[in-house]
């Protein structure tokens, strides 16, 4: 264990050392704090800062287990999620100017289930306005940094999520996953994300962009950390009517299994396109890791992803429209110009054409599942490209921030449109020292699979465990 | 499905309650276009009874591999 800065231990081992007393959540919460105050001026990730409120919490639960109470699994464990999980009494800003002094009046399930487990919160995390957009640019709050490079993004919309998970300012952070935005940051900051399958956890009181498409999941340090939290808050919740229920798999349990037989496959094209020769260069190395633990890799082809993608942008524009018209009509001048843009977007698509995109869901999802009948899951590219620079990617200040940003998305959208889960795992570095993600694509409900392999990936490689430096 | 004009989108946002002018609708265009020209394949062509809820059928239909 970290004695000096606990702060740099991953969620499973941090809780195991609070609970048997290794060290005390004061210690850790403390750790925390003392990176958020050196690495907060850098990197913007951090929406609000309540040290006070944590310590005190944090000195609660030292004395509960003190006295052998243990709320669960995290307990005594200081966390910060992305600013758009209801909190009661909290002010949920979900990165806008319009919700800036909103207070939350209940707490979202995802969130009271891992309170449930003991954690404590260290505040809350930056995201892009609305969690509408891919990069992590924000006109109110500001955008925030990667802490591998300052200037380049952190990809959105989880982008504090992503960014302060990096710099081990916090365990793991809960973020959401629309149109890639748990994979992204994920890939652009080095850390380990799971977008679960539409319908794993419940999203009731998570701020709503798309009911179809919406799913609630974590970015942390490790699998075993992403499986941790997932099997805290998976599971049926009459609060959402659209999560499912039944028995859950032992996540935890999965992350210690072998991949000896099983089988991984390539695209044959399309993710495998127009790559970056360092995203290339890593998805050959990760494919020779996975085949240097046992598992058999082939190549698999897949029904046409543009058809996919556009179907997912269809299906996003037009219910986030819906969620935002009454804001729309109202309002339209406290958005940011790249927001409003998107929200407008939906002005386009007839009604048909939406409930067309609905309708297709379904043969679409069967098709992907007889092209991938021979293989466990889909390795693929999370973005074609290491993280691009604020710069360039900032809509309104560069001309050529469109192509940058269609490009950034090209290769998440598929996976929402059909509802898949996808880990994301740091699986290298480019050249120049920005991280390279990579997503194992699975079946619908079976990220126990996509954790396997990760956490499999994971025992082998150390590309999860590397932390940025101060610059 | 072909993509909307800057003008058939001006008229559908004042339909909307959200009327934009003609650099708005343009942009608009611009934008959202390339999503109608790639699902432009599969529009038009869905059974009739295909319905929207086939997805969560698909969805917990377990696939051996």
């Amino acid at each position: 264990m970290s004695a000096s800065e606990p702060a740099l231990l991953s969620l499973t081992e941090v809780a195991h050392a609070i609970a048997q007393r290794q060290v005390s959540s004061r210690e850790v919460t403390q750790s925390c704090l003392d990176r958020i105050q050196q690495w907060q001026p850098r990197l913007n990730a951090f929406m609000a800062i309540e040290a006070d409120d944590a310590l005190s919490a944090a000195d609660a639960a030292d004395a509960a287990l003190a006295k052998g109470n243990s709320r669960g699994v995290l307990h005594g464990v200081p966390l910060a999620h992305k600013d758009m999980y209801y909190d009661a009494g909290k002010v949920v800003t979900c990165g806008s100017k319009i919700r800036r002094d909103w207070v939350a009046t209940s707490t979202a399930t995802a969130l009271q289930r891992l309170k449930d487990a003991g954690t404590i919160r260290l505040g809350s995390l930056q995201m892009v306005e609305f969690a509408y957009g891919p990069t992590g640019h924000n006109p109110h709050y500001g955008a925030v940094h990667n802490p591998w490079g300052y200037d380049h993004v952190t990809g959105g919309s989880s982008s504090g999520s992503g960014s302060a998970v990096a710099a081990r300012l916090t365990f793991a952070a809960l973020g959401s996953d629309t149109g890639g935005s748990i994979r992204m940051p994920a890939h652009f900051c080095g850390v380990t994300g799971l977008k679960n399958t539409v319908g794993r956890v419940s999203r009731a009181g998570a701020m709503p962009l798309s009911q179809s498409l919406d799913t609630v999941g974590p970015l942390a340090r490790t699998a075993e950390d992403c499986a941790l939290l997932l099997g805290l808050m998976a599971g049926a919740d009459p609060e959402d009517p659209t999560c499912i229920g039944g028995s859950l798999p032992d996540y935890t349990a999965a992350t210690r299994e072998p991949i000896k037989g099983l089988t991984v496959g390539i695209p044959s094209a399309f993710y495998v396109d127009d790559l970056d020769p360092d995203v290339a260069r890593v998805l050959e190395a990760t494919t020779a890791v996975l085949k240097g633990e046992g598992a058999r890799v082939v190549q698999v082809e897949l029904p046409d992803q543009r058809q996919l993608t556009a179907a997912c942008q269809i299906v996003l524009a037009v219910e986030a429209a819906a969620f935002h018209k009454r804001w729309m009509i109202e309002r339209p001048g406290d958005y940011g110009p790249q927001v409003l843009m998107r929200l407008q977007n939906a002005l386009a698509i007839p009604a048909v054409s939406y409930l067309e995109t609905l309708r297709w869901r379904g043969p679409a999802l069967a098709a992907h599942l007889a092209a991938t009948s021979g293989v466990d899951a889909v390795l693929a590219p999370v973005a074609p490209v290491a993280a691009p620079t604020i710069a360039e990617s900032d809509v309104g200040n560069s001309p050529d921030a469109e192509a940058v940003i269609q490009r950034l998305t090209r290769f998440t959208r598929p996976v929402n449109y059909l509802g898949l889960p996808a880990l994301s795992i740091p699986c290298g570095f480019t050249r120049s020292g920005l991280p390279v993600g990579m997503q194992l694509i699975g079946r619908s409900f079976d990220e126990a699979l996509l954790l396997q392999i990760g956490a499999a990936f994971q025992r082998v490689t150390d590309f999860h465990a590397k932390c940025p430096e101060p610059k | 499905v072909t993509r909307p004009s800057p003008k058939e989108i001006k008229a559908m946002a004042n339909v909307a309650g959200l009327p934009v002018d003609d650099e708005v609708a343009t942009r608009i265009a611009n934008s959202i276009g390339p999503a109608f020209d790639g699902f432009a394949h599969v529009a038009g062509t869905l059974p009739f009874d295909l319905e929207p809820a086939t997805f969560n059928r698909v969805q917990t239909t377990q696939v051996a591999k």
